[in-house]
């Protein structure tokens, strides 16, 4: 039942969001003019690890000479959480973009992760100033966008809220034991969970018919009119130009000389550089166009700037996310007829 | 009423307890060095010492009492990774402090408050695993007054936690225990370098310049300025981007360069910027420079060099241009106006290299930079061969590229190619091995990848 293989590393994009909230934290030390003596950048890392690259990475020679380095600050994931107050419905699904094609993804779920941060001071001093370069930001939460899933380029507002601050200083008891000072805060990181994102079988609405009833009783109108809109290419996908401009033209010319018609024809929409322009009439050399077609803009084109068509083969090229116009056509019925969806024609 | 005929301790018996305690010391213990803590800046309220310095170790003789391996839980791997919680104790001669090590703490009473006793918060270096322990508490009473008096202090000590004390005794061994520890930051630094040269053509009908109409808006990466094809040499150009305040974070262009001015335009050719911007050109059809060539990119600069043209003869407008520097060599020369008038092909003079570059720098010295920020830090690790300088204590975190740094100690001075304030976790002598727990960089590299800042924050920033 389960077991399509995915992995969007969600959790660890997570994780990386979180802790770089808090790789940057410097601390100061004054001496006793007031002056900076000491600057230092708090050093950051997920608590957990392989133990043996912990002895190997932090304790390369055996003989340590230190105890260890302070101040430092350590997190780790500490749990999940269903967040039902961010349900969303369960069988939705969305279409997005994965590069070139569609990509159909269920709504992602909603999780909390719990982290806690825990700062490990070896002056009161030291650990205050952490604390205060951290708590102001988060009221209670601090937004960080991520890209959850990059195939898709799915980015999320996650809200990292600060749940609780506790604070541990034991420095009462005998003098032979350790005086350790440690803030542990506690986060709530919303963020989502995505199931496992499928190629959209359906691929792009390449066509759109809108049939128009001559009246409002389902069981005896019949169908009036058909309305159909088509994508219509704005870019010359398949590169082919044939022909060029024969001298360079402005942007209020209409009738200009190229160098071959042959691949031309009236009612045929070509592309000049970013212009569309519909020609309206060839005679010889010279061809008479409409300007700026399809929303763009008149502009000057150079002597020799290539002449591209586009056809039908455009116009099937056109990619998920890309600009494009519309072909409409509107159609006439008296039939009766209905389309039906699984036969793919009029009945 | 004790009994008179008995003393229960004479003076000469207490000596002879001591000098034997001393002997045995001497025969069967370790030896090690003291190290007392100046403090240096104290803090009211929280009562804590927030700079101590250690600059003085006194040998003296420890016997360690854990025959059977330190006390502690040894090694363990917490949350905060490895910690070393190794626990010893140690007997010293309270005579032999009083005698070699008290002395000298009472003459600098400025800088000690207490002298006469070992003190809790000095250090004891131990050369059995070179470790360097901190002195948490000083029992003096045991053995218990036998013969009146006592003749050692027994010292609990645990392994030091170390934060940005100074520890420079001038005993290599014990100075050297911190030297990869605690926060550091990398100085990349240049050497001595070489001028970088080139030279060019003279061309006619080239592009002057490239004026700016709009510097437009929205750009997330420079846009390919294009200009319209000659019948002899094309020109090309560059856009150079800037961010005007209250913009977001996408671009304008600040201005355009050419890179070849080209050659035997007829008419003034069109320049396409993408986008918002818009820019013309201006034409020269008398002799201009044309496109540059590096003939030597030279090495060794920390700062993009001046680029001087010859100028032109009377009546003609002199060319002008900038260098566009990379990894402290120069690159290419992007020109900013191709001049006219010119008869010859000019020449090209490129601002010099850094000559400052010499010395080697002591671990443990204090380097300070030339600039006004006066930042001082202390010298940690130094490479020759990579000239990489490992830097600690740093007092603002403010190091230029481009700015000198002067070891003051050892006169080594050299130019700041690139500064790393991350700690780093390898080094390019195998000498040195760095405890590594500091994923900083990591996470900003992997985060670079996956957070979007695209979006402002519209609240503004500050």
């Amino acid at each position: 039942m389960l077991g399509t293989y995915f992995y969007h590393e969600i959790l660890r994009k997570t994780v990386i969001g979180f802790g770089t909230l808090f790789n940057n934290i410097n601390i100061r030390h004054k001496d006793a003019s007031g002056t900076n003596f000491s600057v230092m950048k708090v050093p950051l890392a997920y608590g957990p690890m392989q133990k043996f690259l912990a002895r190997i990475q932090q304790q390369p020679e055996l003989e340590r000479e230190i105890a260890i380095t302070l101040p430092r600050l350590s997190f780790e994931m500490q749990g999940l959480q269903y967040d039902p107050t961010r349900k969303t419905g369960i069988a939705q699904t969305f279409i997005a973009k994965g590069g070139t094609t569609a990509k159909k993804v269920y709504m992602p779920i909603p999780y909390n992760v719990s982290f806690e941060l825990s700062i490990l001071a070896k002056l009161s001093d030291d650990g205050l100033q952490i604390l205060e370069q951290i708590v102001p930001y988060f009221q209670p939460s601090f937004n960080i966008t991520i890209n959850l899933i990059d195939s898709i380029g799915e980015k999320k507002d996650i809200p990292i809220v600060l749940e609780s601050i506790n604070y541990s200083d034991q420095y009462e008891g005998s003098f032979e034991t350790r005086r350790t000072i440690v803030y542990t805060l506690g986060f709530t990181a919303k963020t989502y969970l995505f199931g496992p994102v499928a190629d959209d079988p359906a691929g792009l609405i390449k066509k759109v018919d809108v049939d128009y009833y001559g009246s409002t009783n389902i069981t005896t109108a019949k169908r009036v009119q058909r309305y159909s809109a088509t994508p219509l290419a704005k870019q010359n996908y398949d590169d082919d130009t044939t022909t060029v401009l024969d001298g360079a033209i402005s942007e209020k010319v209409t009738k200009f000389k190229v160098s071959a018609t042959t691949d031309l024809a009236a009612n045929q929409r070509i592309i000049i550089d970013t212009e569309i322009m519909k020609i309206r009439s060839i005679s010889g050399q010279n061809v008479t166009v409409f300007r700026a077609h399809d929303n763009t803009v008149a502009a000057s084109h150079d002597h020799g700037a290539s002449i591209g068509v586009l056809s039908a083969t455009d116009n099937a090229s056109i990619e998920f996310g890309d600009d494009f116009g519309f072909d409409e056509m509107s159609s006439f019925f008296s039939d009766g007829k209905e389309f039906s969806p699984s036969q793919g024609i009029d009945i | 009423m004790l009994n008179p005929f008995f003393l229960q301790g004479s003076q000469g018996e207490q000596g002879l307890v001591q000098d034997l305690i001393n002997e045995q010391l001497r025969m069967y213990g370790l030896e090690c060095h003291y190290i007392p803590r100046k403090l240096m800046t104290s803090r009211t309220i929280m009562k804590e010492v927030t700079e101590s310095r250690f600059d003085q170790a006194f040998p003296l003789e420890a016997y360690l009492m854990n025959v059977d391996g330190y006390a502690g839980q040894g090694d363990i791997l917490s949350k905060f990774g490895v910690r070393v919680t190794t626990e010893a104790t140690f007997v010293i001669s309270r005579e032999r402090f009083e005698e070699s090590v008290a002395p000298f703490l009472e003459q600098q009473e400025d800088d000690y408050d207490v002298s006469n006793r070992p003190r809790e918060g000095d250090l004891l270096f131990s050369p059995l695993g070179k470790k360097l322990f901190e002195i948490k508490y000083v029992e003096f009473e045991k053995p218990n007054y036998q013969l009146r008096k006592n003749y050692t202090y027994q010292l609990t000590c645990e392994v030091f936690e170390y934060e940005d004390e100074v520890i420079d005794t001038n005993v290599n061994l014990i100075d050297e225990v911190v030297q990869t520890d605690g926060y550091i930051a990398r100085l990349v630094l240049s050497g001595v370098g070489a001028t970088a040269t080139a030279n060019t053509t003279l061309a006619f009908g080239a592009v002057q310049q490239i004026f700016l109409q709009n510097d437009g808006y929205g750009y997330l990466a420079a846009p390919t300025v294009s200009i319209s094809t000659s019948p002899g040499v094309d020109a090309t150009a560059v856009a150079i981007m800037t961010s005007r305040s209250g913009i977001g974070t996408a671009k304008s262009i600040d201005r355009i360069l050419l890179i070849n001015p080209g050659g035997d335009y007829v008419g003034v050719p069109t320049v396409t910027v993408p986008g918002t911007g818009i820019a013309t050109a201006g034409i020269t059809t008398l002799g201009s420079v044309g496109i540059v060539t590096i003939t030597s990119g030279g090495s060794g600069y920390t700062t993009t060099p001046n680029v001087a043209i010859t100028t032109a003869p009377s009546g003609g407008t002199d060319a002008t241009a900038e260098a566009v520097m990379v990894g402290g060599t120069i690159s290419a020369i992007r020109i900013s106006n191709a001049g006219s008038g010119y008869t010859s092909a000019p020449t090209i003079t490129i601002g010099a290299a850094t000559s400052i570059g010499d010395g080697d720098y002591i671990f443990n010295e204090t380097v300070q930079v030339s600039s006004d920020s006066s930042e001082t830090a202390r010298v940690k690790v130094w490479d020759s061969s990579s000239r990489t300088l490992d830097v600690s204590i740093l007092t603002k975190m403010q190091f230029q590229v481009g700015e000198k740094i002067k070891g003051l100690e050892s006169g080594a001075e050299y130019v700041i190619l690139s500064v790393d304030y991350d700690t780093p976790n390898d080094y390019p002598n195998d000498q040195y091995k760095q405890n590594q727990y500091n994923d900083n960089a990591d996470f900003e590299t992997e985060a670079d990848a996956i957070l979007d800042f695209s979006e402002g924050n519209p609240f503004g920033t500050f």
